[in-house]
């Protein structure tokens, strides 16, 4: 890549060359540090007894790194394993459904002219602008009334509903596809259907796995919605909501608060280091094509 | 005729898939963004509860949103944010220069930067209320640095600094992902370029000033735009932290509070229709800022910067090439 | 070209308006909202046609009611699984230190094997259970949250006549609408302030405050003579602020016609009257408090879990809490002996009242099963008259057939109760109105006006006075919004 032979060319180290390096580390290692400090006191903190955390500084190392009774305890004080659990269905159920409804809503807008396609690219485009804070009073009358709130399909439902961003990302892609691929498939006879089924869905892999990631973080991560729709606290938590249990009987007991913490980061850190340049480029997507 | 008959079988099955995948997005959509959206203007008009009898007031609920000292103030808050937006972008551009060159251990480096952007927003608040707590994590690392604690602020509770405090979480929270969002930009950059302008003898500056900046300019006047319209939605930071208390509360945590705690629905429809008007507006300076700053940006201003690259690379490889021989 | 660039742009500022406002398609915030009319048009048909079904059986066994039931004799053959709404999460711990619920059930099951109890634990109980109200889908029993007393009968059942139920149950003045009662109280409380006798002792304090002034004097010795912080807040957690509230009726006038019925037609409610009575009176204590620094260093950090242990250990001196707390304070430590409890320092014409009111009450869904009301209802009484849970947490009894007060009670000796009445006749929701409209919630959820004091006194930057002024001119507006007659 463009970096490696930038700085392969040159084996002699101008004085610049050197106070630039020294700036290069010093920035990388001094953000870096910020970056995970506050993520570090966690997991020191969760090592500790409650009277080591009573009685040491929250920066001195725990005696046993390798103490996870808080661990334990905070997996079962928020029901983690129902949580993990439910929070990979509804992930599993709203990548499908917002992977099927966005491809081929893209397919369609991409594809075909016909009178509105403008109007519903300009209301998605709108949508984005909506504040959804607001709107919830109304959205939740919706549910209510559809009773879809406290069920976990009602809540895959709307998380599905709401999705706006991939519609753009998986245009963008189709833009990619010539459009003679369809052409000829459809004179040897296959049906828009087939087209786009065994011929573009494939090919939109990259676009889908982008949408895969960005889509994934937003719901594992998302509580709000899922705090007021997913009432059942017991039966119907998802990991970042189960986390909202500590603020309740456990007050400060910030030993155990950051155990949950933690493990609650768990799932996040494994999908980042196994998909980690994926995940780059996921995020990257809308810039690379500039 | 048989070629216009097979036409409109064509159209026909066209139809067909248009109907069947549009419909069900545009009913999500219509469910559950644009009813409720008119449903929240109609009640903007509305003295109401969640419950009980709803009296129409008219404009009322609009002239307290520019009247009442609190809801503007929240506006004067968002200037905190926006300050913030303006420093991520600046840390996320110099980051990503960085990352340009060659760094040992680049991809440790740029997970650790990155990763808090997967934290969700719950373990954040508990992360941040630790780490700020009087003599904990924050005063901790201060303290070793040489500071003494007596001269140390209280991080969330001196109205002067505890702002700041907030800002610095979403910063640290979005900075990776703005700053890989820009790194993927100037990846795009044919490689060429950079080993042209090393070859040229460009400095650090001159390759980040000629290369690396015209590639990225577009993304970094929108994300700097965007900034400062999501400044005015700032939530979760107060919201996870301090619940928006002790002088922290944005415009969406008073909204959501006026929503919740008095159950004034219409003041907080008003205050949301507002906030829609405002970034409406912004949206179309945007835009025409957009226009403005790029009105010639395929033929000049960017690619003549990208020309002018192009030739040097091409006279340092006919040098090199001279000199190999 | 153009167009793709456009498209990606448009992109771009999608995912940055998500990622940097925090609340893109995924974290928005939620409220509730069922309308009155379809909602209570809903469960009105409901009812009408549950009601006919259920006419039969209460026909046969007479209409149930709260006074209907007789535990060990109702019902011990039923068999029912209820669930049960609850705002005691610490409960629900096996480390809870007092009775838990676990144990309060295995008790239950003794005489009614049959009915399983399901108890949900909320954390946030005020807010969310309107929620699960609106949404309908909550279980059996539930504590009433804060709605318009003219909506219980849209949710909850009848529990019989407020003469009936009053003469078999404490304060249930509140959990009434129009001479019927929808809910039983689980507990009452006095409102007082918690100390440590210790701390007290060590600062020289002989005499318990009578005033605001005096209880000033006493923190300022606290604060000399022991390293207790004097008073402690508990800003954090917000609900321990807004328990302010409960002291500017009984406590600050001796008056049990002013909550409901007087505050509503007051001019300028907050002035100060200059007797060293009055809302203005109780409000000032905390603001002195925190002005002469006689509070915690960082009030944002305040550890309301923590604090259990701390006053317990005597590194507290004071905190302005219910009687509720007293049990729990000794629990959370090896000195129960050194909490104590006294009536809020300040003195009406010479007098000293407290405040005592029902807490949460449980009440009963009115669209349940007629198996689960009856075993609901069982269950209510049971905890009521059986399950000592109102002692356990330090509450003054509810059941009128017992009188065993806890001890924290003794120091209330000399001190009159006040008991609030219930709102006139069509002015039930009026205080409510007035609260939203205000915006000051008093004794519902306004949290952050009291926050607020604790700021304005450590930064400095709003006198008392002009915080009680800015509180008159909100109260003055509701009034004349909803064109309230000033009668006092």
């Amino acid at each position: 890549m463009a970096k490696t032979t930038a700085a392969k060319v040159r084996h002699h180290y101008s004085a610049g060359t050197i106070i630039w390096e020294i700036i290069k580390y010093a920035s990388v290692i001094l953000c870096s540090f910020i970056a995970i400090l506050p993520i570090v006191s966690c997991v020191i903190t969760a090592a500790k007894t409650p009277e080591e955390y009573q009685t040491t500084n929250v920066m001195t190392p725990p005696a046993n790194w390798l103490n996870f009774s808080n661990y334990l305890e905070a997996f079962k004080t928020a029901n983690m394993g129902t949580a993990f659990r439910n929070s990979l269905i509804i992930l599993v159920f709203v990548l499908l459904g917002s992977i099927i409804i966005g491809t081929q809503l893209a397919y369609v807008l991409n594809r075909f002219k016909f009178p509105g396609n403008a109007l519903i690219r300009n209301m998605f485009t709108f949508a984005a602008l909506l504040p959804g804070i607001a709107m919830q009073v109304v959205v939740y009358e919706i549910m209510t009334n559809l009773h879809l709130v406290n069920t976990m399909y009602g809540y895959i439902i709307m998380m599905c509903g709401t999705d706006v961003m991939s519609i753009y990302i998986y245009i963008q892609y189709f833009e990619n596809l010539p459009v003679s691929l369809d052409e000829s498939a459809f004179m040897d006879g296959a049906s828009y259907f087939r087209i786009f089924y065994s011929i573009l869905l494939p090919l939109l892999k990259p676009a889908i796995v982008t949408n895969l990631i960005l889509k994934g973080v937003g719901v594992y991560n998302e509580y709000y919605c899922a705090n007021l729709y997913l009432q059942d606290k017991r039966a119907l938590c998802t990991v970042a909501t189960s986390l909202y249990t500590f603020t309740g009987p456990l007050g400060s007991q910030y030993n155990m608060i950051c155990a949950g913490v933690i493990m609650s980061l768990l799932p996040a850190l494994i999908v980042f280091i196994a998909l980690q340049n994926q995940i780059y480029s996921g995020v990257a997507a809308g810039a690379v094509k500039g | 005729m048989e070629i216009s008959k097979g036409w409109n079988a064509r159209k026909k099955k066209q139809l067909q898939v248009i109907i069947a995948f549009t419909i069900v997005p545009l009913f999500l959509l219509i469910l559950f963004t644009y009813y409720p959206f008119l449903e929240m203007i109609r009640y903007s008009f509305y003295n109401m509860k969640y419950i009980g009898p709803r009296k129409f007031v008219g404009w009322r609920n609009y002239v307290q949103v520019f009247t009442r000292p609190d809801i503007i103030r929240t506006l004067l808050l968002s200037l905190y944010y926006m300050v913030g937006s303006v420093v991520q972008v600046a840390l996320a551009l110099y980051l990503a220069t960085i990352f340009c060159f060659k760094v040992k251990g680049e991809n440790l480096w740029k997970g650790f930067i990155f990763f808090p952007y997967l934290i969700n927003g719950i373990a954040i608040g508990f992360i941040f209320k630790f780490f700020y707590t009087r003599g904990f994590v924050l005063d901790t690392v201060l303290q070793v640095i040489g500071f003494d604690l007596e001269n140390l602020p209280y991080w969330l509770k001196d109205q002067k600094i505890n702002n700041w405090s907030l800002v610095f979480t979403s910063i640290w929270r979005y900075m990776g992902s703005n700053m890989v969002l820009f790194l993927g930009a100037m990846m795009s950059v044919d490689d060429t370029l950079y080993e042209a302008a090393s070859l040229d003898g460009a400095n650090k500056w001159q390759t980040f000033r000629h290369i690396i900046l015209p590639s990225i300019k577009t993304i970094v006047t929108l994300n700097i735009i965007l900034s400062i319209t999501g400044s005015l939605s700032a939530f979760e930071p107060p919201y996870v932290i301090t619940s928006g208390a002790n002088g922290t509360g944005t415009f969406f945590v008073v909204m959501n509070d006026i929503a919740h705690t008095s159950q004034k629905v219409g003041l907080a429809s008003a205050m949301a229709v507002f906030l829609l008007f405002v970034i409406i507006v912004a949206k179309f300076v945007q835009d025409a800022l957009f226009k403005y700053i790029f009105r010639n940006a395929d033929t000049d201003d960017e690619s003549a910067d990208v020309a002018r690259a192009r030739k040097k690379a091409q006279k340092a490889a006919a040098r090199k090439a001279k000199g190999g021989a | 070209m153009k167009g793709r660039k456009l498209m990606s742009l448009g992109l771009a500022a999608v995912m940055v308006l998500g990622t940097l406002a925090g609340c893109g398609s995924g974290s928005s915030s939620g409220t509730a909202d069922a309308p009155a009319d379809s909602a209570g048009a809903a469960e009105a048909t409901a009812e009408a046609e549950g009601g006919e079904a259920a006419g039969e059986t209460e026909a046969a066994d007479g209409a149930l009611t709260y006074a209907s039931v007789v535990l060990g004799e109702t019902g011990t053959d039923l068999t029912a699984t209820i669930k049960v709404l609850n705002h005691r999460t610490d409960m629900l711990q096996d480390s809870y230190p007092g009775t838990s619920w676990a144990e309060y059930l295995d008790a239950f099951h003794e005489t009614y094997p049959g009915i399983e109890v399901d108890i949900e634990g909320i954390t946030d109980y005020a807010q969310d259970s309107l929620l699960r109200l609106q949404g309908g889908d909550w279980g059996d029993v539930m504590m009433i949250p804060a709605i318009d007393s003219s909506q219980y009968a849209d949710y909850f059942m009848p529990l019989g006549s407020l003469e009936e139920v009053s003469s078999l149950v404490r304060f249930v003045a509140n959990s009434q609408y129009g001479g019927v009662v929808y809910g039983i109280p689980s507990t009452a409380n006095a409102q007082g302030v918690l100390y440590n006798k210790k701390v007290f002792e060590q600062a020289g304090i002989t005499e318990l405050p009578k005033t605001g002034e005096e209880f000033i004097a006493d923190l300022k010795l606290i604060k000399e003579k022991t390293d207790a912080i004097p008073l402690y807040t508990n800003y954090a957690a917000g609900w321990t602020m807004g328990a302010w509230d409960a002291y500017i009726g009984g406590t600050a006038t001796g008056d049990s016609a002013y909550t409901n019925q007087k505050l509503a037609h007051t001019a300028n409610p907050f002035s100060d009257p200059g007797d060293g009575s009055g809302a203005y009176n109780i409000y000032k204590v905390l603001y002195d408090a925190v002005a002469e620094g006689l509070t915690e260093d960082d009030y944002t950090t305040t550890d309301w879990e923590g604090c259990k242990g701390m006053i317990n250990r005597g590194e507290i001196g004071t905190m302005v809490l219910g009687s509720w707390a007293y049990s729990q304070m000794q629990a959370a430590g090896d000195h129960p002996e050194d909490i104590g409890y006294m009536s809020f320092p300040i003195t009406v014409g010479g007098k000293q009242y407290a405040s005592a009111g029902p807490d949460y009450a449980f009440a009963i869904n009115n669209s349940s099963s007629d198996d689960n009301k009856l075993a609901a209802l069982i269950f209510v009484k049971w905890m009521t008259e059986k399950s000592g849970f109102s002692f356990n947490e330090a509450g003054i009894p509810i059941s009128t057939a017992d009188n065993d007060y806890p001890e924290l009670y003794a120091a209330f000796e000399g001190i009159d109760y006040v008991s609030d009445d219930p709102a006139l006749e069509g002015e039930e929701d009026l205080m409510s109105t007035l609260n939203a409209d205000s915006e000051l919630n008093f004794n519902s959820g306004g949290d952050k006006k009291v926050q607020a004091i604790v700021e304005h006194a450590s930064n400095g930057d709003m006198t008392f006075d002009e915080i009680m002024e800015d509180w008159n001119a909100k109260w003055t507006d509701a009034q004349e919004l909803n064109g309230v007659e000033i009668l006092y």
